[in-house]
């Protein structure tokens, strides 16, 4: 463990982050741009795995810095990780829109296979389920994850790196939304007591 | 509601805890976020959750978004168009060098249209002028051209000069991709610089200009391989 910075990436990044944070609430444009460069592409592939369409999550991420733009005085160091916060207002912005179009159709089909590769572009990289393995190893916490079983743990990763509703959940794996909606539960409770041990060993 | 306190935390635990994983139904989401700006309480539920989940977050492998993503920021907010997210990346992909030098250039068109143009008039009815100025909106030479000619006349409206072992080359910079050479270009004040195809043509594709200072006879590799001294949008008369 390498002291107590709740994420990977290090304290020098957060901290120029919430430096350009505060110098874009001035309405510092060279300080916005440099905080652009240095976040969006994480946020972009954030929001380009919810949407699984590039020209929409380019439109989020937009809609997103001109938040940020507006907002940016809004951020408080003392309460949230820069990348954190910036993450949410993506996250945020494209569940909003998820959301609402989930609304107008009804695009979901339940499918055969767990992974439903139609929905996977081929250089999207890891699946939901590997991500959320990664995040297991690069916190020491694989071996609290692994008591969960394979149902909630795909139910997490779905409804995270993708944007399942629990609805979407219960088409996409194929279980009544109550099996779901407990996963997701039983899911959350062990990802917290998994992520708060790692915490509290740092 | 005969909720007891530690029922009420537990409650707000769980729905903050499925507003940062995502899967809060639309209305639950806009009321937590609404609740969360005036309920300390609420907002710090929710940033804990989302603490947590930026492990997640982490994970994902970034994507660089298009150059256009960052244009279209600037644009929606009328802001100058500098700064860029590509830094590692030639200088001749760097958009905020490009911007910078175009601002420049505007700028410069501005200064020409009280100065230079007045004691040169001969320039103005060209139907393309390029403004060339160094990043300082300094302007160095101007690049005029008529409608099917194929040279670009352009005239050095300072002391810039490249030195006796170096040569000025004049280079095309395409919407995208790299710039294409448009030629050495010869030493004197009032120079054309041919072009192998008819000026509209030539430039159709093009929105800017640049200088970049080159070994006699110009860049050896076809990439400009000195510094870019002089730059200008190209504006269109017609």
């Amino acid at each position: 463990m390498t002291g107590g910075d709740p994420q990977p990436g290090g304290n020098a990044r957060s901290d120029k982050l919430a430096a350009l944070l505060a110098r874009t609430a001035l309405g510092d444009q060279r300080a916005f741009a440099e905080l652009y460069a240095l976040a969006s592409a994480h946020l972009y592939a954030v929001a380009i795995r919810i949407m699984r369409d590039g020209a929409i999550a380019e439109e989020m991420l937009q809609e997103a810095f001109v938040s940020v733009w507006h907002h940016a005085g809004t951020y408080d160091a003392a309460k949230s990780q820069p990348l954190t916060w910036l993450t949410s207002i993506v996250r945020n912005r494209c569940l909003d829109r998820l959301r609402r179009r989930e609304v107008d159709t009804e695009t979901l089909t339940p499918r055969d296979d767990d992974e439903a590769p139609a929905w996977e572009p081929p250089s999207e990289g890891p699946t939901p389920v590997e991500l959320l393995l990664a995040a297991a190893d690069a916190r020491a916490l694989r071996g609290c994850l692994d008591g969960l079983e394979p149902g909630p743990r795909q139910a997490i990763a779905l409804a995270f790196f993708r944007g399942l509703s629990h609805r979407e959940l219960a088409a996409h794996l194929r279980e009544p939304l109550g099996t779901v909606k407990s996963w997701v539960r039983r899911g959350l409770a062990t990802l917290r007591r998994c992520l708060d041990a790692a915490g509290a060993v740092e | 509601m005969n909720l007891s306190r530690s029922d009420r935390r537990e409650r707000l635990d769980r729905l903050a805890s499925e507003f940062a994983l995502g899967t809060s139904p639309p209305r639950v989401r806009r009321r937590l976020i609404a609740i969360a700006r005036r309920d300390r309480v609420v907002a710090a539920a929710l940033s804990e959750w989302e603490r947590r989940m930026a492990v997640l977050a982490d994970q994902v492998p970034p994507v660089t978004p298009p150059p256009r993503a960052w244009r279209n920021i600037v644009a929606r907010l009328g802001l100058d168009p500098e700064g860029t997210s590509q830094r590692e990346t030639p200088w001749w992909q760097r958009l905020a060098f490009w911007r910078t030098l175009a601002i420049a250039s505007l700028a410069g068109v501005i200064a020409i249209g009280i100065g230079e143009w007045r004691r040169a008039p001969v320039i103005v009815p060209a139907p393309l002028v390029v403004v060339l100025s160094d990043p300082d909106a300094k302007v160095a030479l101007i690049a005029t051209a008529t409608r099917g000619e194929r040279y670009l006349t352009l005239k050095t409206v300072s002391n810039a000069r490249p030195g006796p072992d170096k040569a000025y080359e004049l280079w095309a910079l395409p919407q995208t991709g790299a710039p294409h050479a448009l030629g050495v270009i010869p030493a004197g004040d009032v120079v054309r610089v041919p072009l192998d195809n008819p000026v509209d043509e030539t430039l159709s594709n093009i929105s800017t200009l640049a200088v970049s200072l080159e070994p006699p006879g110009g860049s050896p590799t076809g990439k400009p391989t000195g510094p870019v001294l002089y730059s200008g949008r190209i504006e269109r008369m017609y």
